[in-house]
């Protein structure tokens, strides 16, 4: 008998999530066409006065990607949850938090990488100028991952209840409310043309932070909701 | 080392309630290595909670659970025992062989077993590449069982295996079982008591329902 | 310390709880109402008017100690919460659940006067202040737990999961609240400070601190109400309670 090595363990469980999701690549389609629908209606409601709109576009693209990210996250524990494959990640001889980070990672690769793709494309409907638009990149090249850690914990919460996309977003608006500050800061800051390091380094600790504290939190609550 | 003269998982008064009424319990019983054990009970008579209580997922609220003379948490006892519940922990998405060697990833292989081994001695040869969603029930049944086959675990829980099988794969589970009690480990079974496939000496925990 | 041992276990058993908060409740209802009367009669009526504002101040004898009991009762959950996932006692789990309507009531309130306030001070109903922010948000983190609460069948597996939320809130709050301050710099400058450097006179002071006191008591007789028929309810099986059914039915 040969044990399995965490390393081994580890990539086992990105592959299959990754391989999953493509499989099944038709849905991950779905959170980018939502975020593209939300951004198109915007000017539709406010008019097309470029200036309104690129003073707006920050925090506009942020809170687009935070709620089509909503969306996506049901898919993270549920169907693992339904079909038994969670009970079987949680007996193996190996440490949860880990695991469960790979699973957050394969979630993020699959969920919010395609969303940053199109942030450029959605800014750009609202011309905001390119040095914003590069501090918006990063803005979200960091707040997405700790939205998906964040969001994990929250999600592993729930998994015992019945279908409750409502209340992840009640419950999860608290935990995003410092990351969509920062980050939508550093861009109006870079739109004005002053500093912005300052708010990008916040949430750079905190996705430092995060990404020690939300595994392990994530497989604290997952016991919690399974214990039943 | 573990302490091999222990019982491999032995219960004491356990019990578990549900808003204070016990669903199961209290449930005494130790099994040793190269022991079969049969737990016999109505529906509702806490079989599946029983299980799951075994696997550490569940805390029981009252007795105590020891794996090797230690207590039971679902830390210790992770890669010790192998759980077949009722949803298969299969990937519909994936093939068996997919499915076995993300098994293999998280729990390690037996020496001399691999996916593709156990899929053949299940009689799931020729369809490791099909989706297991084409796959008939029995047949997912089969790709679970084969998971059984390739992690080394020692104890086996198996909550009502027999379901969905026909006569061979009724067979085929049997041998298993016996082959697994043969090399040392021990197997806890569930079923709800009308047809007992089980052939051979094995002890039968009843549950009260 | 061992007396302390003592009472962590007596006060853990439920039918001891049940009896204890069953005395002390009317208690505790009597000195809330006796202490609302005299904060507010000092508050509204003896306390003087304020130069700038005039008789509008005189909601803060409602609103900050609202504000208090928010996060007071909050802390109190945080408590209790630890010991429900730590020690998985049951009796914590009740009181950080039956807490929480109490607290997120409080909230609203501190919500509903501070809007109040808000319109004869600023000339607008709401404001994007950071203590009301914070305090809105804080309101979500309620509304959230009750929700997770109710969304499990099983109660007891509800209330863990709850509690741990509580956690969560408690690292989240602070964080909440200090970028919310460094949000509202950056956007609108400092508001109005709502207490300079102490310069409340005593005649305001006392009304405040009683009011404190009152709604600590409310709070404590709410809880204990709340409690005695969550563990009615959650115990309806057990032996203690069987016997307060049965006495009850022999009385009437």
């Amino acid at each position: 008998m040969s044990g399995a090595r965490v390393s081994s363990a580890c990539a086992a469980v990105l592959r299959r999530d990754l391989l999953l999701a493509w499989r099944r690549r038709g849905d991950m389609a779905l959170p980018v066409l939502y975020a593209l629908i939300v951004a198109t209606l915007f000017p539709f409601a406010l008019g097309p006065e470029a200036q309104l709109l690129a003073r707006i576009a920050g925090g506009v693209v942020l809170v687009t990607v935070l709620l089509a990210m909503l969306l996506a996250f049901d898919g993270l524990f549920r169907p693992d949850l339904e079909d038994g494959s969670l009970e079987q990640l949680m007996l193996a001889p190996q440490p949860l938090p880990l695991l469960l980070a790979m699973k957050i990672a394969a979630h993020w690769l699959t969920t919010a990488l395609p969303l940053m793709v199109i942030a450029p494309l959605m800014a750009g409907m609202y011309h905001l100028p390119w040095p914003a638009m590069k501090v918006l990149l990063l803005a979200l090249l960091i707040a997405t991952p700790l939205l998906s850690l964040l969001g994990a914990v929250l999600v592993a919460l729930t998994a015992g209840t019945r279908r409750s996309g409502m209340l992840l977003a009640l419950m999860l608006l608290p935990l995003c409310v410092p990351v969509v500050i920062f980050a939508a800061g550093a861009v109006t800051a870079a739109q004005q043309g002053l500093p912005w390091v300052a708010p990008i380094a916040w949430l750079g600790a905190a996705l430092a932070l995060a990404l020690v504290l939300a595994p392990l939190a994530c497989a604290a609550a997952l016991r919690i909701a399974l214990d039943a | 080392m573990t302490d091999t003269s222990a019982a491999l998982l032995e219960a004491r008064g356990l019990t578990f309630l549900r808003r204070d009424e016990p669903v199961f319990g209290p449930v005494d019983f130790a099994l040793r290595a190269g022991e079969v054990a049969l737990i016999e009970g109505d529906n509702g008579s806490g079989k599946t909670t029983l299980m799951r209580v075994l696997t550490g997922l569940l805390h029981a609220d009252e007795g105590s659970l020891l794996l090797y003379g230690e207590p039971l948490s679902v830390e210790r006892a992770s890669g010790e025992l192998a759980f077949l519940g009722h949803q298969l922990g299969l990937k519909l998405e994936l093939s068996p062989l997919e499915n076995l060697r993300v098994a293999a990833g998280l729990f390690g292989q037996r020496k001399g077993v691999s996916p593709a081994s156990a899929l053949a001695s299940v009689g799931l040869a020729g369809y490791e590449h099909e989706p297991v969603r084409r796959l008939s029930a029995g047949q997912k049944k089969r790709a679970a069982l084969a998971r059984l086959l390739l992690i080394p675990a020692a104890l086996w829980l198996l909550d009502e295996p027999y379901a969905n099988l026909d006569r061979e794969g009724i067979a085929l589970v049997n041998r298993q079982v016996e082959r697994h009690a043969h090399e040392g480990g021990a197997v806890l079974v569930t079923s709800h008591g009308a047809v007992t496939f089980l052939n051979g000496a094995y002890r039968r925990i009843a549950l009260a329902s | 310390m061992n007396k302390l041992v003592y009472w962590y276990h007596k006060l853990g058993s439920p039918p001891t709880f049940y009896r204890f908060a069953g005395v002390l409740r009317p208690w505790c209802l009597a000195i809330a109402l006796i202490l609302a009367v005299i904060g507010l009669y000092g508050g509204l009526y003896l306390a003087p008017a304020d130069y700038q504002q005039g008789d509008a101040y005189r909601i803060i004898f409602i609103h900050v100690p609202s504000a208090w009991m928010s996060l007071f009762i909050y802390g109190v959950m945080a408590v209790a919460a630890l010991v429900a996932v730590v020690w998985r006692m049951k009796m914590a789990e009740v009181i950080a659940m039956q807490s929480a309507p109490i607290g997120a009531a409080f909230t609203f309130i501190t919500l509903c006067t501070g809007s109040l306030w808000g319109k004869p001070m600023w000339g607008t109903w709401w404001t994007w202040d950071a203590r009301l922010t914070s305090e809105l948000v804080l309101l979500f983190i309620y509304l959230g737990i009750i929700g997770l609460f109710h969304a499990f069948e099983d109660r007891r597996h509800g209330a863990r999961a709850a509690c741990f939320l509580i956690l969560v809130g408690v690292v989240n709050l602070p964080i909440v609240h200090y970028s919310v301050v460094w949000w509202n710099t950056l956007h609108q400058g400092t508001t109005v400070r709502i207490f300079g450097k102490s310069n409340i006179t005593t005649s305001m002071l006392w009304p405040l601190l009683v009011m404190m006191f009152s709604t600590k008591f409310y709070y404590a007789a709410s809880l204990f109400g709340r409690a005695r028929a969550d563990l009615l309810d959650l115990e309806s099986g057990k032996a203690w309670v069987k016997q307060i059914a049965s006495d009850e039915e022999a009385r009437s």
